[in-house]
């Protein structure tokens, strides 16, 4: 086949660019350590990098979610502990009473502390999280829950519950959602129950310690015995349900929580898996191209210098 | 016999037949480096012998023609592959575009928490939105988390805008190029038609025009680049040119030419001049654009405007019947219907307040309504083939990748094929250095040779003349 002039450095050129191209390539490979960054690269593997990333923060946003029902939680499940204490001081003081053997002025005093663990109490029940928002008062978080009324003595005589019986629920994976919010109190029978007072159960925490302290007062221990300490009794019992309740929900968050840090992970790795590019393979690769573009480079070098008219005197 | 006379001429027409091929060596070597150029000759053969008593008497060399070496098979083939060429360059450039205001590129170390994604375009950008959805769901009422709610989303809307805004840019820039190359082509079927006309004139007064039929054969490769033509070649030198069906050169004049319409779409489509008929090309740049326009472009921003209505239809469905912190319902969140005017309800961005969260008024901790637009992530639409929005718009992405990369594919085809046919048209026609220089040698050999002829007959005639004197 006859050669023109030109023949030769034609292809040798197109050869080149060919090899700088693959160099080119390979060196990106290797720099960014992705065999795939574009979608004409690998438009499936593009395509499923999408949906997963897109999967991946789901995952961590749950994650995010758990945390925020765990702090939430924890705050309600202290508010708990609390209360149970006072319902079992008040237990205390009412036994103690209901024995027969207090003297009156004993009564008093026990009528001042309980008239105090109401205030204690009270205040539990009107507890706020760091955002200003009541916790105990169902999902009509910027309403105080509970408003007493005083007697001209200063003692409460009754405690009114201005929330509402709802909970927010929150997901914590794309299918199971989770509630940590306890209403102070669900009269309506149905719902989640509520924490101080509630009609299944038959707790009512404060209408039951008023009752104590003005039977304390008027010392009236036969009703303290027939009446209040079977109401405390009923509360304490309400109470240990909602602690249990309380803890059997974070134990079940904290299961949640390692499901998607492990799923997170593996979403990580399939990702990784796809994209990847195999850092000693690429190497490789470039060391090849980088050898064959020195051995075209030189091989031409020496072809082109030669010509019939170095030769020619 | 010849007389002595007649051998000097003899040697004479010789000295002026080498003094030619030089000359055409010397052309040869000139153009040594021109790409559109076929390597020339100088046809040579015996003059018109004698008749003598003792057989006949040869009277020297002529030359008959200087003809150039080209090959109409290979050039043709040059051609049809130029207008594939062309086509898909055209395509990869308007695909590569569409790929980069798309934004979706994966890198390992810039995403936010620290793994492989592909962090800056839509797909990251709608996940951010259902996020902070999901964080607001937990305290419906806080403030800044409704301020996030509100970023995000305008980050959604601001990319759905600028991708739309530079799909139109693109389009519109292939319409800027397909009118220029209409243009050029013009331009080269008015040369083309100049060139027949000096060819025939040419070839009619005797000989070859062999740098003229180079020079068309040229433009007919950059014509063919831009739009697919067929050729065929008449008996007086001329090459008729149709694109389309068309005929567009006739011998030395134009017969037609191509202009751009709007048609009943509103796209911008070739026709041909005398009828006012649409022009349907298979090859060429301009075809590419066309392709690449109504093609893989026209149906992502059609996929595009499909999924923002899906995101401004769902949402506001869902968000219209939340209640804000002040009691409010009604409004909607997203504001538009398509890609390019989807945006966030300018009331939510200038007061969070009236984010629509809760499901009833006056529970500010009620997120019914916030954790159902948070839910419409993992929802299946039958208005998109029943995907997630992401699931959908992935596939989008992913549709125009494959287009992309079969282009790719082709062209890296089509490349080498048209350097293979260069390599042999070179090989045909292509000049040689080492030939020309060995040829000159030849040539300049044979002319010393007849100058030495005349020397001698110089001599001898002298001779004859000095018989006389004594």
């Amino acid at each position: 086949m006859r050669i023109a002039s030109s023949s030769f450095s034609y292809n040798f050129l197109n050869q080149i660019q060919q090899l700088e191209q693959q160099q080119n390539t390979l060196q990106e490979q290797a720099t960014s350590g992705l065999k795939v960054t574009l979608p004409e690269d690998n438009p499936s593997v593009m395509g499923q990098v999408l949906n997963l990333q897109t999967e991946s923060a789901a995952t961590t946003q749950y994650q995010n979610n758990i945390t925020q029902l765990q702090a939430a939680a924890t705050t309600s499940g202290a508010a708990m502990t609390s209360l149970q204490t006072l319902v079992n001081q008040a237990n205390e003081i009412a036994t103690e009473a209901s024995s027969g053997t207090t003297s009156s002025t004993q009564l008093s005093s026990d009528a001042v502390q309980v008239a105090s663990l109401i205030q204690q109490a009270v205040q539990l029940g009107n507890t706020q999280d760091s955002d200003g928002n009541y916790i105990f008062s169902g999902t009509a978080t910027a309403t105080q829950p509970f408003v007493t009324t005083t007697d001209s003595n200063g003692n409460i005589t009754a405690v009114t519950y201005q929330g509402n019986t709802e909970a927010a629920e929150s997901q914590i994976s794309s299918k199971a959602t989770v509630s940590a919010q306890v209403p102070g109190a669900n009269t309506s029978g149905s719902g989640p129950q509520g924490l101080f007072t509630d009609s299944r159960s038959g707790a009512d925490v404060f209408s039951h310690l008023i009752a104590l302290q003005q039977d304390l007062t008027s010392g009236n221990t036969s009703a303290i015995s027939s009446t209040d300490l079977p109401a405390l009794t009923k509360d304490d019992d309400h109470l240990i349900n909602q602690i249990s309740g309380n803890g059997v929900m974070q134990s079940a968050l904290t299961a949640a929580s390692q499901m998607a840090t492990t799923q997170s992970t593996d979403l990580t790795t399939q990702i990784s898996g796809d994209t990847n590019a195999d850092l000693a393979q690429t190497m490789t690769a470039l060391d090849q191209t980088q050898t064959a573009y020195q051995a075209a480079l030189e091989s031409g070098s020496m072809v082109m210098k030669l010509s019939l008219l170095d030769y020619l005197s | 016999m010849m007389s002595l006379f007649n051998i000097m001429n003899m040697a004479g027409q010789s000295l002026s037949v080498q003094q030619q091929a030089t000359a055409v060596a010397g052309q040869n070597l000139a153009n040594v480096n021109n790409p559109a150029y076929a390597d020339e000759q100088l046809q040579i053969q015996s003059a018109t012998p004698l008749q003598t008593s003792v057989g006949q008497e040869g009277t020297g060399v002529e030359s008959t023609a200087i003809t150039s070496l080209r090959n109409a098979l290979l050039d043709s083939q040059i051609v049809a592959e130029g207008s594939v060429t062309g086509s898909l360059n055209s395509q990869q450039s308007a695909l590569q575009d569409a790929e980069t205001y798309l934004d979706e590129q994966i890198s390992g170390s810039t995403s936010s928490d620290g793994g492989t994604s592909s962090p800056n375009g839509l797909a990251a950008d709608l996940s951010g939105l259902f996020s902070s959805l999901q964080t607001l769901s937990n305290d419906p009422s806080n403030i800044s988390d409704r301020q996030a709610v509100v970023q995000s989303a305008q980050q959604v809307t601001e990319q759905f805008n600028q991708v739309s805004s530079g799909l139109a840019t693109v389009a519109s820039n292939l319409n800027t190029s397909i009118q220029n190359d209409v243009a050029a082509s013009n331009q080269d079927l008015t040369q083309i038609a100049a060139l027949n006309q000096q060819i025939i004139q040419a070839q009619a007064s005797g000989g070859s025009a062999n740098d003229l039929v180079d020079e068309r054969e040229k433009t007919i490769e950059d014509l063919a680049g831009k739009m697919n033509v067929t050729t065929a070649a008449q008996s007086d030198g001329a090459i008729n040119v149709s694109i389309g069906g068309f005929t567009m050169v006739s011998g030395g004049s134009t017969t037609d030419n191509l202009g751009t319409v709007t048609n009943a779409n509103g796209q911008l489509v070739i026709a041909e001049g005398n009828y006012g008929a649409p022009v349907s090309l298979s090859g060429g740049s301009v075809e590419g654009s066309l392709t690449a326009r109504d093609g893989a472009l026209a149906t992502l921003q059609s996929s595009l405007n499909t999924l923002a209505w899906q995101v401004i239809s769902q949402v506001n469905t869902v968000y219209s019947k939340g209640y804000d912190l002040n009691g409010n319902t009604g409004q909607n969140f997203f504001t538009g219907s398509t890609a390019a005017d989807i945006g966030v309800n300018s009331t939510l961005v200038n007061d969070p307040s009236t984010f629509q969260a809760a499901g009833v008024a006056g529970a500010p901790g009620d997120n019914t309504v916030v954790s159902a637009l948070a839910q419409l992530a993992n929802q299946s639409n039958s208005a998109l083939n029943n995907q997630t929005l992401t699931q959908n718009y992935a596939e989008t992405v992913s549709t125009l990748g494959s287009s992309l990369q079969s282009v790719n594919d082709q062209l890296d085809n089509s490349t080498s094929v048209s350097q293979m046919l260069a390599s042999q048209r070179a090989s045909t026609s292509g000049v040689d250095t080492d030939t020309e220089m060995t040829n000159l040698m030849q040539f300049q050999k044979a002319y010393q040779a007849s100058a030495e002829l005349i020397t001698t007959i110089n001599e001898m005639m002298e001779t004859v003349v000095n018989m006389k004197t004594e």
